[in-house]
C-alpha cells in the first residue's frame, strides 16, 4: 500500500485537474472567440499555427491581412476570401477587417467571377445580376457577424446599408440599416437624411417625414447650427407630402 | 558494537543498451567496513568500488544484498544524516563562496540554526579553507576545491564520511595536507571509507584495505598484515665496511638465512619533493 | 514537515541565486522587454484594431513565448546541471529526499518566471498606461469614447500567466527526471507546451456527447494529462474588456492550474525516486 500510494496521489491530482479543467473550460470559452473558429482551419497551415498558440494574434492577423492584400491583386477569390476570414477570426472585434471583408465579398468578388466566367460580353445580364445579389448577400452576412463581435458597430451598419441600397437594391433592408446608423449614439450627421431618403425611395413617405421629423427635432434642432440642410429636405418632404401649414415644422428664426 | 558499513552479498547489474545486456560491476560482494579506523577500498578503473559507494548512499539501488550503516537500514535519512560524503571531482556551484557552500550543506544536513556558525567555521578550520572561504569556489584550486568538499562533507559532525578519490588530481604536498585531515577525523573516533586507486597513498592513511577486481573482493585486512612479507626481514645498516659485510654475511649463512641482496635505501621522490617544497600555494 | 520546507527552501533559493545569474534569463528578459517597448513604434501597422489592443496584444505575446522559451529550457537546464557537474550527488548523499530536491529546483525555477512575469507586466502596465492618457486626451477633442484597459484585470492576467508557466515548468521537471540528456527534455518539453495549447480541441470534443466509448475514454485520459493551456489566454477579456469573463471562471483556471502543478510534481519525484544518479 505504501508503494502504491503516491501514485494514487498522482492519480487524484491529475483526475482533480481535469474536472477543474473542464469547468473552467466551459466558463471562459466565451471569453476567447477568436479559438476554434471555422475561419481559421484553410489557413492554419499558412503560419497562422504559431500566433495562434503564443499569442501575438493581432501581429498575425495584420500579417494575414497583408498577405490577402497580395491575393487581391491577384483576383484570387477563393484565396483572399478564405485570409480575409482568417483575420477576423483572428481579431473578431476588429471593425477594420469585418468591414473590408465585406466590401471585398460584397462588390468585388462578384466582378471577378464574371471575368472568370467569361466577362459581362458572354456571361446573362440575369446571371450577373443573381451574381452581383449572391455576393451582397454574403457581404451583409460579414457586416452582420462583425456587428455581432465588433464594438464599434456605427460604420458596419453604414457600410451594410450602402451595400443593401446599391448592389441588392432593397431599400427596406437599406432603410433599416441607416436607421440603426442613425440612432447610435456615434451616429454620423448625414446618416439621417440618407435613412430617410431611402424610406422615402421604399414608398414609405409619410414613415420617413414622420420618422426624420422627430430625429431632426431632438436631436439635430438643439445641436450646432440646427443642421439647416436637413431642415430643407424635411420641407421639401413637406411640400410633396401637401401638409397643412398647421402639420408642418414650425420656422425656427435662424431659417431662411 | 555493530560496524560502520555492513555490506553482505550485495550484487548491481547494470541495463545496457536496447537488448538490455547485463554489466554485473559488483558481485556477490561482503564485506564489514568496522567503526574508528580508515577503511581503504582500492581497486582498478571499472572495478566496482564506486559503484559499492553510490549503493551504500542510497543513490544507485541494489539488484541483491543488504547493506547496514552504523547499526541502520542504508539509504534513510537517519543513515544520511550521519554520513558525509565528498563525491569524485566535486563541482560546486561557482557563485557561492565556500562559506555560503560549507553553510548550504550544514543548513540541507540538519544542523540546527544556532549551531551552524560554530559548525561551519570548525569545518573550515578542519580542511584548512578558512582565509579562503569568503572567495567564489569559480576561483579555487584544484586541491582547494577538494578541501572545500572535504569541509562540507564534515560540517554537520558524521559519526561515518565517505571520500571518493579524494587525492585525485591533488599535489603531493595537498594529498599530505588531506592525509592529516583524514587522521584528525579518525582521531576523533569517525570511521574513514577511502576509495582510491593512488596505492601509495592509500597505504600511508589507511588502516585496513579492501581489494577490489571485476565488482568481486580479492583480498581485505589490516594493512601492515597484507602488505608483510614475514619470510624476509630488511635491516638497515649505517657505515658498513666491505670488512663488516662479510662477517655479517658468513654470520647468518652459518644459522642457515641466505642474503639475497644489498642495496643501498631509497628515499621515495614523494618523501624528497615533501622535504624540498615546505609550503603550497594554496593558502 | 519544518525541517523539509527549510531544505526544499534552501534548494530553491541556490536553484533561484543559479537561475539569475544566467545570461540566458537577462537576454530574454530584455527581448520582451524591447518587444513590449516597440510595440508602440509597431502601432503604424495597426489595422484599426485599436491601439491598446496592439500593444497588449505584444506583451501578451512575449510574455507568453519567451516566458515558455525560459521555462522549458531553463527548468531542463537548472537540472542537468546538477546531474551532469555532479552537484546531485553531494545533495543527494545528505538527508534529502529526491521529492525534496525537485520541489526545491521548482520552487527556484517558478521564482525566477515570476521576476520575468512581473518585470514584463509591470513594463507593458506602464506602455498601456501612458498610452490610454495620450488617447484619452485624444478622444476628448474628438468627442469620441477611448479605449481604456483595467489594471486589476492585468494584475488577474499576470497571475495566470504565471500559473500557466508554473504548469509548463511542472511538466518539464517531470520530463527531466525520466530524460538522460538535456536535449531530450528541452524537445520533449516543447512538444508538450504545443500539445496544452491544442489541448482546447480535446476540452472542445468533451463537450459533445459521442457514442465511442474508445473516443470518450481517449479524451478522457487526454484531457486529464494534458493540461488546457488556452484556457489562461483570457488577458484580452481581463485587460480591455473585450468580452466579459464569467464569475468564479478566474479561480476555477487557477485551481486546475494548481492541480496540474501537483499532479506533475508527485509524478516527476515517483520518476525521480527510481532514478540511477
Amino acid at each position: 500500500m505504501r508503494r502504491i500510494a503516491p501514485w494514487l496521489f498522482a492519480f487524484v491530482a491529475f483526475a482533480g485537474a481535469g474536472i477543474f479543467a473542464e469547468t473552467s473550460w466551459r466558463s471562459v470559452r466565451p471569453s476567447i472567440p477568436e479559438i476554434g473558429r471555422k475561419d481559421l482551419e484553410p489557413t492554419l497551415g499558412q503560419g497562422v499555427l504559431l500566433g495562434v498558440l503564443g499569442g501575438l494574434r493581432t501581429v498575425v492577423a495584420d500579417l494575414t491581412w497583408i498577405r490577402s492584400y497580395v491575393l487581391w491583386e491577384r483576383k484570387d477569390r477563393g484565396g483572399c476570401e478564405a485570409l480575409m476570414r482568417a483575420a477576423c477570426a483572428l481579431d473578431p472585434y476588429s471593425r477594420y477587417f469585418w468591414e473590408h471583408t465585406g466590401y471585398v465579398v460584397g462588390y468585388d468578388l462578384a466582378h471577378w467571377e464574371i471575368r472568370r466566367r467569361g466577362g459581362y460580353g458572354k456571361v446573362p445580364a440575369e446571371i450577373q445580376e443573381r451574381l452581383f445579389k449572391s455576393y451582397a448577400t454574403r457581404g451583409i452576412d460579414i457586416f452582420e457577424e462583425g456587428l455581432a463581435r465588433s464594438k464599434v458597430t456605427t460604420p458596419l451598419l453604414l457600410s451594410a446599408a450602402q451595400l443593401a441600397e446599391i448592389k441588392l437594391k432593397d431599400h427596406k433592408l437599406a432603410a433599416r440599416y441607416y436607421q440603426k446608423a442613425a440612432e447610435a449614439p456615434d451616429a454620423p450627421w448625414y446618416a439621417a437624411r440618407i435613412c430617410a431618403q431611402v424610406m422615402w425611395d421604399d414608398g414609405r413617405q409619410l414613415e420617413a417625414y414622420r420618422w426624420f421629423r422627430q430625429y431632426w427635432t431632438t436631436r439635430m434642432l438643439p445641436k450646432q447650427d440646427g443642421f439647416p440642410d436637413d431642415l430643407r429636405q424635411l420641407r421639401m418632404m413637406e411640400t410633396n407630402l401637401r401638409l397643412r401649414s398647421q402639420d408642418r415644422i414650425p420656422r425656427p428664426a435662424w431659417e431662411q | 558494537m555493530s560496524s560502520a558499513i555492513s555490506v553482505r552479498h550485495l550484487t548491481k547489474d547494470f541495463r545496457i543498451g536496447i537488448r538490455g545486456l547485463k554489466l554485473r560491476a559488483v558481485d556477490d560482494l561482503s564485506l564489514e567496513i568496522p567503526r574508528g579506523q580508515v577503511y581503504g577500498l582500492l581497486g582498478p578503473n571499472g572495478c566496482g568500488k564506486s559503484t559499492t559507494l553510490k549503493i551504500v548512499l542510497g543513490l544507485v539501488s541494489a539488484t541483491a544484498g543488504d547493506i547496514t550503516i552504523l547499526g541502520q537500514p542504508f539509504a534513510t535519512s537517519a543513515a544520511r544524516r550521519r554520513t558525509g560524503f565528498l563525491p569524485e571531482a566535486p563541482y560546486f556551484h561557482k557563485f557561492l563562496t565556500g562559506r555560503e557552500l560549507v553553510r548550504y550543506c550544514a543548513q540541507l544536513s540538519g544542523v540546527t540554526a544556532d549551531s551552524v556558525g560554530a559548525a561551519v567555521e570548525e569545518a573550515l578550520g578542519l580542511a584548512a579553507m578558512t582565509e579562503a572561504a569568503d572567495r567564489p569556489i569559480g576561483t579555487y584550486s584544484k586541491g582547494m576545491l577538494q578541501r572545500i568538499g572535504f569541509a562540507q562533507a564534515v560540517v554537520h559532525d558524521p559519526e561515518l564520511v565517505i571520500l571518493d578519490e579524494p587525492t585525485a588530481g591533488v599535489d603531493p604536498v595537498g594529498s599530505a595536507a588531506i592525509g592529516r585531515m583524514i587522521h584528525a577525523m579518525r582521531d576523533k573516533g569517525k570511521t574513514i571509507v577511502l576509495c582510491s586507486h593512488l596505492l601509495g597513498q592509500v597505504e600511508q592513511v589507511c588502516d585496513r584495505v579492501a581489494i577490489m577486481d571485476r565488482g568481486k573482493l580479492v583480498l581485505e585486512g589490516a594493512v601492515e598484515d597484507v602488505l608483510a612479507r614475514r619470510d624476509r626481514h630488511v635491516m638497515t645498516i649505517e657505515s658498513m665496511t666491505p670488512a663488516a659485510r662479510a662477517a655479517a654475511e658468513a654470520a647468518l649463512e652459518a644459522h642457515g638465512a641466505k642474503v639475497t641482496s644489498v642495496t643501498h635505501p631509497r628515499r621515495s621522490l614523494e618523501d624528497l619533493f615533501r622535504e624540498l617544497v615546505t609550503g603550497s600555494r594554496d593558502a | 514537515m519544518k525541517a523539509s520546507l527549510q531544505r526544499i527552501l534552501w534548494i530553491s533559493k541556490v536553484t533561484f541565486l543559479e537561475a539569475v545569474r544566467q545570461r540566458f534569463f537577462a537576454f530574454l528578459l530584455v527581448l520582451s522587454a524591447a518587444m513590449v517597448l516597440s510595440s508602440v513604434s509597431f502601432r503604424v501597422f495597426d489595422f484599426g484594431h485599436g491601439e491598446l489592443k496592439f500593444i497588449a496584444d505584444f506583451g501578451f505575446g512575449g510574455m507568453f513565448f519567451f516566458g515558455s522559451v525560459l521555462a522549458v529550457v531553463m527548468t531542463a537546464q537548472l537540472f542537468f546541471s546538477e546531474m551532469d557537474n555532479k552537484t546531485a550527488l553531494t545533495l543527494l548523499a545528505k538527508p534529502l529526499s529526491r521529492a525534496e530536491f525537485l520541489l526545491g529546483k521548482f520552487c527556484g525555477a517558478w521564482a525566477v518566471l515570476a521576476v520575468f512575469v512581473v518585470v514584463l507586466a509591470s513594463l507593458l502596465g506602464l506602455v498601456l498606461w501612458a498610452r490610454e492618457a495620450e488617447l484619452i486626451a485624444l478622444a476628448e477633442q474628438s468627442g469620441k469614447i477611448p479605449a481604456t484597459f483595467s489594471a486589476g484585470g492585468l494584475a488577474e492576467f499576470v497571475l495566470l500567466q504565471w500559473l500557466r508557466l508554473g504548469v509548463i515548468t511542472g511538466i518539464v521537471l517531470a520530463i527531466s527526471a525520466l530524460a538522460r540528456t538535456f536535449l531530450f527534455a528541452v524537445v520533449v518539453g516543447s512538444l508538450a507546451v504545443v500539445a496544452g495549447q491544442l489541448q482546447w480541441i480535446a476540452q472542445d470534443a468533451v463537450l459533445k456527447p459521442s457514442d465511442s466509448v474508445l473516443y470518450e475514454g481517449f479524451l478522457w485520459v487526454s484531457c486529464r494529462l494534458i493540461p488546457n493551456l488556452q484556457q489562461f489566454n483570457i488577458g484580452d477579456a481581463l485587460v480591455l474588456g473585450s468580452a466579459a469573463v464569467a464569475p468564479g471562471a478566474v479561480v476555477e483556471v487557477v485551481l486546475s492550474g494548481l492541480f496540474y502543478v501537483v499532479a506533475y510534481l508527485i509524478l516527476g519525484s515517483l520518476i525521480f525516486r527510481r532514478r540511477e544518479i
